[in-house]
């Protein structure tokens, strides 16, 4: 780890957050949910769907408040969104209407940093990221991967101390995929940031992270944490080595039970292996 | 043909690059991109190599050029378009060469030979000229005070809901009133005649710009909202660069709406009211039994606000370029 770096550490200590549901009753997304992100570390949040991650994430970015709990960033409070915190959404979020370049250098526009500062530094990155011949293009005229690979160029435009994914490349191809956790590594060992990375991809969260947290569902607890002490740069060979495989049956067996338990116990280990599942010998008619 | 290269380049490339990284050791970024690196293509495997489409170019790389095919295209449209005209006036002739008398009755209608013939010889006349003008100046400045207020009100009614609570309920009652119910009332309200057309023809446009704005700043995806707020966007600057453009689409809608129904309220405030203008004209064709004369202003109608139509479009495709690249509806 690079000494250097000192800024970027991101605490959430005793957090809660309930919303109210549509038939008014409350629902409890996360609750004492503590977790730290070390300046230049790169951490993943994984756990079933509706677990509660992204809430972690949105409150960390400014766009939830607990009910309980603190998060700061480097011991201030975060009450709400800055450009010290860069986001990539899980969905598309570039300007339709401006170009690649124009995206890039909006953040640094908000700051009134100077155009041609602007245009050095949106050039530099979109050269690192392979984006640069497409500095004039119109989000529309990009595949999915390049607009997430602007999107994460964007984020970091304004160098924030921090760097929250949301499932970023979720929407993507299992091929792309792949070429983009190696690019975003690259890009990490480069610039040396603070990473908060939800996902529900066992494989993505190992292949990223310094440190996996596994939570829970309903309520959204942090189960236990994962440190992930492969070498870096990691490398897709990397995925068939012993460690890592340990590591994926660690962490699939940790998630299976919470999959489980978030499709509301409907599914039982049982059932799913065919014992009791018994539809008779009239088979599926007979049901009816 | 920009679109292409970068399909081509994203994910054939992106793909090729991954496992070459798979065969070395180390990948630097600079490697998992490489531009049409021949050593590049020999080291990578036997997989990368079936799957990257680097080599041997797709056939539709050869075929004719963006703009050539946009033009192709443009010319069967507007063969199509003239055939469209051609035959409503071969429609209109025949029914009217033969007085086709089938419950409609063609009898008295003008043929398109006496109108083109009525054309010309009031085109030496300044009256109509005037009229065209009078008319014209009223749409300028009733459609124009429209888009300005309605785009202006839309905006805030859009963003803030406290705004929305104020002001849309008193705007809601209003709206179902039809222009020409202000009639008599903009006559008494107004200091001149003048005026109060130009109001009739502003609450015409007003409404379908106002909702229309509304819309559209409601229809922006939240995300973009949010992107912008996390890269430090001021409450202005999320106007100016988020807001206003996301809606642009929706108010470009409203304007060529407000402009259709800008002309319905004119015409008809002209026919009730007016002195000057086309409207006016045509009524006053019909009054002194000068049939071909009320075609003429009929098509005049027609052409000025196809024009002002297309000069609403004109400006919404120059000011929204970005639009050219988004999924095109409709085969």
């Amino acid at each position: 780890m690079d000494s250097a770096i000192q800024s970027g550490r991101i605490e959430v200590k005793g957090a809660r957050l309930q919303f109210e549901q549509v038939d008014g009753t409350p629902f409890t997304a996360i609750d004492g949910v503590s977790l730290t992100i070390e300046p230049g570390e790169f951490v993943s949040i994984i756990g079933p769907s509706g677990c509660g991650k992204s809430t972690v994430l949105n409150v960390v970015a400014g766009f939830s408040k607990l009910d309980e709990g603190v998060v700061t960033l480097d011991g201030v409070a975060i009450e709400k969104p800055g450009s010290e915190r860069g986001v990539v959404f899980q969905q598309y979020s570039l300007f339709p209407w401006m170009t690649v370049r124009k995206n890039v250098e909006f953040g640094l526009k908000m700051k009134r940093v100077s155009p041609s500062k602007c245009e050095m530094i949106s050039r530099s990155l979109l050269g690192i990221a392979g984006l640069l011949a497409f500095e004039n293009h119109y989000p529309d005229q990009l595949s999915g991967g390049m607009k997430q690979r602007v999107g994460i160029v964007r984020a970091l435009a304004t160098s924030p101390r921090v760097l929250l994914m949301d499932e970023p490349f979720g929407a993507l191809d299992a091929q792309t995929r792949t070429v983009m956790q190696e690019v975003l590594t690259n890009m990490w060992q480069r610039l040396r940031t603070s990473v908060l990375f939800i996902t529900h991809d066992i494989d993505e969260a190992i292949f990223l992270s310094d440190r996996v947290y596994v939570m829970t569902a309903r309520p959204g607890k942090v189960k236990c944490v994962v440190p992930i002490d492969l070498p870096r740069p990691r490398t897709p060979e990397m995925t068939t080595s012993t460690e890592y495989i340990a590591l994926v049956k660690q962490l699939r067996g940790l998630i299976r039970a919470e999959s489980l338990q978030a499709m509301g116990g409907e599914l039982s280990a049982g059932g799913l292996a065919g014992i009791n599942t018994d539809i008779g010998p009239a088979g599926i008619e007979g049901l009816f | 043909m920009k679109a292409d290269i970068s399909a081509q380049t994203d994910d054939g490339q992106a793909f090729a690059g991954s496992a070459q990284a798979g065969a070395q050791p180390v990948a630097s970024l600079h490697q998992l991109y490489p531009k049409q690196n021949p050593a590049a293509t020999a080291t990578a495997t036997a997989i990368a190599t079936a799957a990257a489409p680097a080599a041997p170019p797709t056939p539709i790389r050869f075929a004719r050029p963006r703009w050539i095919r946009t033009l192709a295209r443009r010319r069967v449209e507007g063969v199509l378009g003239l055939t469209s005209l051609l035959m409503m006036i071969v429609c209109w002739y025949l029914l009217t060469r033969f007085q086709v008398s089938l419950y409609v009755r063609f009898a008295n209608i003008p043929s398109p030979g006496d109108v083109l013939s009525k054309f010309i010889e009031i085109n030496h006349t300044t009256a109509y000229a005037n009229n065209v003008l009078i008319s014209l100046r009223r749409i300028m400045l009733g459609f124009g005070g429209a888009a300005i207020s309605g785009i202006a009100l839309g905006l805030l009614i859009g963003r803030y809901r406290y705004v929305r609570a104020l002001l849309f309920p008193a705007l809601e009652v209003l709206r179902p009133i039809p222009a020409i119910a202000w009639v008599p009332i903009s006559v008494m309200l107004w200091p001149s005649n003048e005026v109060s057309i130009v109001f009739i023809t502003f609450l015409g446009a007003f409404f379908p710009i106002l909702l229309n704005t509304v819309g559209g700043v409601q229809a922006i995806d939240d995300v973009l909202i949010r992107a912008a707020s996390t890269l430090g966007a001021s409450e202005r600057a999320m106007f100016r660069y988020v807001v206003l453009p996301g809606a642009l689409p929706h108010i470009f809608s409203g304007l060529a709406l407000g402009m259709g129904v800008a002309w319905v309220s004119l015409i008809a405030a002209e026919m009730i009211s007016g002195q000057f203008g086309i409207g006016y004209a045509t009524w006053e064709a019909y009054s002194l039994i000068s049939y071909p004369e009320i075609v003429v202003g009929m098509v005049t109608i027609g052409i000025l606000g196809w024009v002002c139509s297309g000069l609403i479009r004109l400006v919404g495709s120059i000011s929204m370029p970005w639009l050219a690249f988004a999924t095109r509806r409709g085969k």
